[in-house]
């Protein structure tokens, strides 16, 4: 069990964080770019499962499977996105996201003064916690290969 | 620790003066210190009534040491949810509060990152100590230093007449 790397972006799609823990293969391009991808895909998979959805849809997550990976999208009220890429044995992990955004992202992005909104986060503190939080989570104690 | 939600309206409120003030000092009328004295005015005025509403229920203060050791602890829970971790003095008006997770800084970080603007968040808390202090009978003025954040240590110089 594993968790791979993390997203963060806001509602205008600029990348706000990203972190890395277990990562083996390299997109082949600039972290702004694989950003962009991934922002654009997710806007695209979220308005296609809106639409094609025969019920309605109120909760702020979804998640996909390949056979390698599990990506997981949590999406706040204020439009905030976390995107979260784990193995397929990983559990709970709705609430880590909604740990990270109420215990970390609110904590020491929303309450430092200094942290201006709508950018890259650029607190170190803001960092430090968001590594612990995961690294806590028991779905990153065993890494498979 | 979740914080109650009428705190968080005086830290964003707080976070908003300073910024507001601190941005005046972009245009030449006003200078750094304009903003610095303003917000220690505002705290001044705050802990001035502040002082009255919380000892409404209290005695009279013997001496000085007492009245800082209820500054210590009645002033800061009511501002910042917890006491002063430390207070020292020399016993000749001199003393220094240690306050080693001050509330405005526990959110902005552990290291020395953003130690540069820490000052600008810290004119209005001397303002309100020197407030309370005042309505109290004790003249004097308040300084404050920080090292590393979120620790910080507030000096306060008794003014003898």
């Amino acid at each position: 069990m594993t968790i791979y790397n993390m997203y963060m972006f806001d509602r205008n799609g600029t990348l706000l964080h990203y972190a890395e823990w277990h990562r083996n293969k390299e997109a082949g391009m600039s972290r702004t770019e694989e950003a962009k991808l991934m922002y654009g895909m997710i806007f695209s998979l979220k308005s296609f499962v809106s639409k094609v959805s025969p019920l309605d849809i109120k909760d702020g997550y979804l998640h996909y499977s390949t056979n390698k990976y599990r990506l997981h999208l949590y999406e706040t009220p204020s439009r905030l996105r976390i995107v979260l890429n784990t193995d397929l044995l990983v559990q709970n992990v709705k609430e880590l996201l909604h740990l990270i955004f109420s215990q970390v992202y609110v904590e020491y992005v929303v309450h430092n003064p200094e942290c201006a909104l709508g950018q890259p986060i650029q607190s170190q503190l803001f960092a430090t916690r968001l590594d612990e939080i995961v690294k806590q989570h028991p779905g990153f104690a065993v890494r498979s290969v | 620790m979740t914080k109650l939600a009428e705190d968080v309206i005086f830290d964003f409120l707080h976070m908003e003066a300073v910024k507001y003030m601190y941005d005046q000092c972009s245009n030449e009328k006003h200078s750094e210190d304009d903003a610095t004295s303003k917000l220690e005015h505002m705290g001044y005025s705050t802990g001035y009534r502040l002082a009255d509403r919380l000892s409404r229920e209290s005695l009279r203060f013997n001496d000085e040491l007492d009245l800082l050791k209820y500054v210590c602890k009645v002033v800061w829970s009511a501002v910042y949810r917890k006491e002063v971790d430390n207070l020292r003095t020399n016993h000749q008006g001199f003393y220094v509060l240690h306050d080693n997770a001050f509330r405005f800084f526990t959110s902005m970080s552990r290291s020395k990152q953003y130690l540069e603007q820490a000052p600008k968040y810290l004119a209005l808390p001397c303002g309100v100590v020197r407030g309370a202090l005042a309505n109290l009978g004790v003249q004097c003025v308040v300084t404050a230093e920080v090292t590393t954040l979120p620790a910080c240590k507030f000096q306060v110089q008794v003014q003898r007449a």
